[in-house]
Formats: C-alpha cells, structure tokens, sequence
C-alpha cells in the first residue's frame, strides 16, 4: 500500500484536499494512505513516505526537501488543482509518479 | 464544493504561490540573481492579483448582504493574504539589500 504525504504551510487547507483524494481512491478500488502535515513536521512523515507532495505555499522548499531526502518522491502540486481541490487530479498525478 | 470554500482555495492557491515566489526572491539574490530575483517578485504579483480577485468576490459577497460564513478557512485564505503581501515588501528590501552587499 502507498503511502502519500501532502505537505503545506499550515497542514489546514491540504487535508481537505486529502479527503477529496482519498474519497476519489476509494471509487477507484487504489489503496492507499493519504495525509496531510505542516511543513515544520515533515521529518516525521517524509521517511516512510513513498511520495511526497508539496502545496504551493512550500513550493521554495522543494530544492531543501530534494536535498535532505535525494531518494524520495518529492513533487509539487499543481496551483489551478489546489485552487479547485481537485483530489482526482492530485491521485492521478501521484499515480502517475509512483508508476 | 460550496462557493465560498472555493473562492478560500483559489486565494489560499495564488497568495500561497505568491509568498513561495516571493521568498525565491529572496534565495535568488541572495546567490547574486538579481535580475532573476526581479522577475520572481513581479511573476509573483501577477499571481497575487488573482488571488486578491477572488477576495474581491468574498467582500463582494459581503457587501452585497449575502454575507459569507466565518469559518477557519476564510480566517486562513486571509491570513495567507496578508503574510504574502508582507513578504512581497519584505522580498523587494531583501533583494535591494543584497544587492548593495553583494554588488
């Protein structure tokens, strides 16, 4: 099973988006575990994390978190499918990554 | 989704970029990029406006006496504004800054 870990600012906005992600999973049959965390307690979810997506608030971290994690999965989320909370195109696209 | 709750991520989306952009700026010039540190910042405002459009809806909404509901989120969107629009003044003085360090 897939461990996704979606990290923004505050940790507030993106577990909303968690919820529309893991509602979307469900109806598609994809196993998963999806969670939301601030930035500043990210150590404790990136090691276990088989990929980590980043808000835009964080986005000029992804070259620090790139560097401290060089064998993670570490992408950011698109601006116009955070803007929508589009879970469908957040799974999609981690999908996609883990290949 | 409800209207309000999207108005709230599309300004919590385009300031959030924009504050990130912003401190950019900052790492930029810090490495000397001057003009790369311009750009991000003035990038940075272009996505700004967008957000600050969407507000414009929400005290449209306001005004017009459809009053929206004060949750968490629309606390969080305008504290995501606000800190962005700090650190848009805050990443032009930076910049200037380094630059008359660096320079």
């Amino acid at each position: 099973m897939k461990n996704i870990v979606l990290i923004c600012a505050a940790g507030m906005s993106t577990s909303l988006l968690v919820s529309k992600m893991l509602k979307y999973a469900k109806e598609k049959g994809y196993e998963c575990e999806i969670a939301a965390y601030a930035a500043v307690d990210s150590a404790r979810a990136i090691p276990t994390a088989d990929i980590v997506l980043l808000g835009p608030q964080v986005k000029y971290s992804l070259a620090k978190f790139r560097t401290t994690y060089p064998t993670k999965k570490i992408e950011l989320i698109d601006m116009m499918m955070y803007g929508m909370m589009d879970g469908k195109g957040v799974l999609d696209f981690a999908i996609k990554v883990l290949g | 989704m409800e209207g309000t709750e999207l108005i709230c991520f599309q300004i919590i989306a385009s300031v959030g970029t924009a504050r990130s952009m912003y401190i950019e700026a900052i790492h930029e010039a810090k490495e000397g990029r001057f003009e790369e540190a311009r750009r991000m910042i003035e990038n940075g405002e272009k996505v700004f406006l967008d957000g600050h459009h969407a507000h414009l809806e929400l005290l449209k909404n306001d005004v017009l006496g459809n009053k929206p509901e004060i949750s968490i989120l629309i606390v969080h969107a305008e504290d995501q504004l606000m800190s962005a629009e700090g650190f848009n003044i805050l990443a032009t003085e930076f910049v200037d800054l380094y630059e008359k360090i660096l320079k």
